[in-house]
């Protein structure tokens, strides 16, 4: 059948043109390679055109930010804005960020935790807690941004959260501050009587994504400075660190560093869970309270070297460590023999009315690696190797929780609060990776004067600990979270939503409506103008009477990535970004007669200059 | 018709049917499309262009044509797309047909068709990029001169590179044209 040679191949060649023509062939590239034949240069530059393997979600402090780093280049990437204004990214000036701020204008972002899902990172959702105003936070990681804040009563100082349980049943918020209920006014004589540590069970609801809370626990008035919750056959409890059990009410550096021992808050958040629908509770203010000494149950103290920081998990949950702060020791725990304890009744008594689990009875070991000093929070890597911070002797220590045994230290510059381990709080840490967040960097860069920024140091864990990058950040990163990149999944553009009212996406569709002196403007931004009205004489003014109340949806109808468009008033201190395809909305009285130009902000095309158009305000007969 | 009016084989009639099938599956698939890439734009937009729609990153390329005073692309704009289909359709069905008949000469007829409409498909085309290329806005913030950007191949506007390319529904009407071919060198005298 010779004759079928010509048209087969011809078939052929057809289909092989329409492959090469169609098929997508473009290799994937990754950064990730046999690290130990790359010089430390190498292991942290990612040319263009490759991105970094990792995400640093580091929390911004009182600048009540997050940043946003690549790992392991090191490279700041974004900042989000979460409790303080940002006139970049118009955050605190739109409505919807307004709202959400309340009156505040600032915060202390401290800890931030990811969404788990059996106890490991999903990727979805970023928690963060206010110390400074006693709010938390949550940022949805389609878009980066902030999408509810709430403010948590009967509490002052969220520092000790927030740490999620295994599926992020709840996200629990301990506090650094005792004060009385309802936080009012009450003498520090009423210290020990009145005031409380008042620790909140907020839930997130995502479908509506909104936080709120399931219950509260009125703990003793002490200071609750770190916690985890358990993994796998602890997934039920959790534990944080206590500090100033002596409940002094002055000069806390001498007198809440008196007593030997301090305890770490052991509970179960699924029996608390069960004593609040069962009803057992107190109604405060709205709050479900839960005073320990009277409904009894659920939670316990361990003693402690005193004032310990943080309080660590170990991956296959079996193992909590605490560490000494002001005792150079790390205090290793055993959840199974906490959990005999409790079930033996095995008690040293009582302190507040909660039972004391006896010490020798939960301890495994104490670890006291030779001139370790300051040991203040424990990462883990994929072996399940300890590495903790030693902000005294200016060190991490490796070491193995197992047998306590001490493998590698590194220097860092200087004196690291925290660190952070790739994945390395959760039951599947990386390894690769642990940053060290440093307090001092007073030599590390150029000098700005007497103050310096923070430092982050990166340091390769594959082989011996070796610091190979650091980084320069703004205040003041207290804790970390560091996740694989492709567990992130962004969007580009916002969707088209045709159920929102305030949006319009067609230029003809564009108006501003009147109603007495109430104005409401629906307008679109494009490269490179703005349509308030797409009828009006000059489509891109908006005009109003001295008084009114104007409010102005816009709506970026540039469904291209990264083309960003900002809105701003001259001289009327009003500036807000539109993402593309986002809908902002801006509400102001126009108390100021005069002529205002108004101009995109966000630099978008080559006729960026020319985007803008007039405010006028009429003033009154 | 006459009695030596050569009857098409059975394998013939298959061939047919298969040529067909593969008229019907182009429908689903892109006939043409127009790939623009720009420095900022390294992944590249796209006109796809479907019998019956268009897709890709239309309003975006419409966005950017608006600097040069390109009209802009929209489904509105070419009504072709809402009877193609049925033009499309009804090639199959007349292939099918053909397949039935099995007739030489409803054969010829229909290669004829073919021929003439996709002479008409390219003359449309072309008639299209030249009206969009040609009918630019003198008031347009950036000034070109007009351009006919080809049926096939490269061209280069402002900072855009951009490649004219078939798509596979195209592909596909070739291949059933070649088969509507074979059964003429299968069963010639």
């Amino acid at each position: 059948m010779k004759k079928w040679i010509p048209i087969a191949s011809g078939l052929l060649a057809g289909f092989v043109a329409a492959t090469i023509s169609f098929a997508d062939f473009s290799a994937k590239t990754n950064t990730e390679a046999a690290s130990t034949t790359k010089s430390d240069a190498e292991k942290v530059y990612v040319p263009f055109g490759q991105k970094d393997d990792y995400y640093l979600f580091a929390s911004g402090g009182h600048s009540g930010q997050m940043f946003i780093y690549g790992v392991p280049s090191m490279r700041k990437i974004r900042t989000i804005p979460v409790f303080s204004q940002d006139s970049a990214t118009g955050y605190g000036f739109d409505e919807h960020s307004k709202k959400m701020m309340g009156d505040y204008t600032w915060g202390d972002l401290h800890h931030p935790a990811f969404s788990e899902t059996k106890g490991d990172y999903d990727g979805k959702y970023m928690f963060a807690t206010d110390v400074g105003n006693s709010r938390a936070a949550v940022v949805d990681l389609k878009t980066f941004t902030t999408k509810d804040i709430i403010q948590v009563p009967n509490t002052a100082g969220p520092h000790c959260a927030a740490f999620v349980t295994e599926n992020t049943e709840y996200m629990f918020l301990p506090t650094r501050f005792a004060v009385p209920v309802g936080q009012k006014y009450e003498s520090l004589d009423n210290f020990s009587d009145q005031y409380r540590g008042v620790m909140s069970a907020v839930t997130f609801n995502e479908k509506n994504q909104k936080l709120g809370i399931a219950y509260q626990v009125a703990l003793p008035p002490w200071s609750y400075d770190l916690s985890d919750a358990g993994k796998k056959s602890s997934a039920d409890w959790a534990v944080m660190t206590t500090y100033n059990t002596e409940e002094a009410t002055t000069n806390l550096e001498i007198n809440a560093s008196q007593a030997d021992r301090d305890y770490i808050v052991l509970f179960n958040w699924k029996e608390l869970a069960k004593m609040v629908k069962e009803g057992k509770y107190e109604n405060v203010g709205g709050q479900k309270m839960i005073y320990p000494e009277k409904q009894k149950g659920g939670i316990y103290l361990i003693p402690v070297a005193k004032s310990p920081h943080g309080v660590d998990v170990t991956p296959d949950g079996k193992q909590f460590i605490a560490s000494g702060k002001l005792a150079p020791t790390m205090t290793v725990f055993s959840f199974e023999k906490a959990f005999e304890a409790v079930k033996n009744k095995d008690f040293a008594g009582e302190r507040n009315g909660i039972p004391i689990l006896n010490y020798k009875s939960v301890m495994e070991r104490e670890v006291n690696p030779e001139n370790a000093l300051g040991p203040l929070h424990t990462q883990f890597d994929d072996k399940g190797m300890a590495y903790t911070t030693m902000f005294i002797s200016s060190e991490i220590v490796k070491w193995n929780p197992k047998t306590g045994e001490t493998l590698d230290r590194v220097p860092v510059q200087y004196s690291p609060g925290h660190s952070v381990a790739a994945e390395g709080d959760t039951v599947a840490p990386d390894g690769k990776w642990i940053i060290a967040l440093n307090k001092i960097a007073k030599d590390s860069y150029l000098s700005v004067g007497p103050s310096h920024p923070e430092s982050m140091q990166l340091i390769d864990i594959s082989g011996k600990m070796k610091v190979i990058q650091s980084s320069p950040v703004d205040p003041e990163p207290h804790y970390a979270q560091m996740i694989k990149a492709d567990k992130i999944k962004t969007i580009n553009v916002y969707p088209k939503d045709p159920k929102n009212k305030e949006a319009v996406y067609k230029q003809s569709d564009t108006k501003i409506v009147r109603n007495g002196n109430k104005v409401d403007v629906y307008g679109i931004a494009m490269r490179s103008k703005f349509i308030f009205d797409a009828k009006a004489k000059r489509p891109d003014v908006i005009e109003v009477n001295e008084g009114d109340h104007v409010t102005i949806h816009l709506t970026n109808i540039d469904f291209d990535e990264d083309i960003t468009h900002g809105f701003a008033i001259n001289s009327y201190n009003l500036n807000m970004e539109v993402q593309p395809g986002q809908t902002n909305t801006m509400e102001f009285v126009a108390n100021k007669a005069g002529t205002y130009p108004l101009y995109c902000t966000n630099f978008c095309s080559a006729l960026h200059q020319e985007m803008n158009g007039y405010f006028l305000v009429k003033p009154k007969q | 018709m006459k009695s030596q009016t050569k009857k098409l084989s059975i394998v013939s009639s298959l061939i047919l049917v298969a040529a067909s099938i593969l008229i019907v599956i182009s429908l689903f698939f892109p006939w043409w499309k127009m790939v623009f890439v720009a420095p900022q734009y390294p992944e590249g937009l796209n006109i796809i262009v479907y019998p019956n729609k268009l897709a890709g990153e239309i309003d975006i390329v419409n966005g950017l044509n608006h600097y040069i005073g390109m009209a802009n692309f929209s489904e509105k704009n070419f009504p072709e797309l809402s009877y193609l289909p049925y033009l499309v359709g009804g090639l199959a069905s007349i292939t099918l047909l053909t397949a039935l008949l099995r007739k030489k000469s409803v054969l010829y007829g229909l290669i004829g068709l073919f021929v003439i409409g996709g002479g008409l498909g390219v003359f449309d085309l072309m008639h299209a990029l030249k009206k969009f290329g040609t009918n630019l806005d003198p008031h347009a913030p950036i000034k070109m001169d007009p351009f006919v950007p080809p049926i096939l191949g490269h061209n280069t506007v402002a900072n855009f590179q951009t490649d004219s390319l078939l798509g596979l529904g195209t592909y596909l009407v070739i291949a059933a044209f070649i088969l509507l071919l074979i059964p003429l060198w299968k069963d010639r005298k």
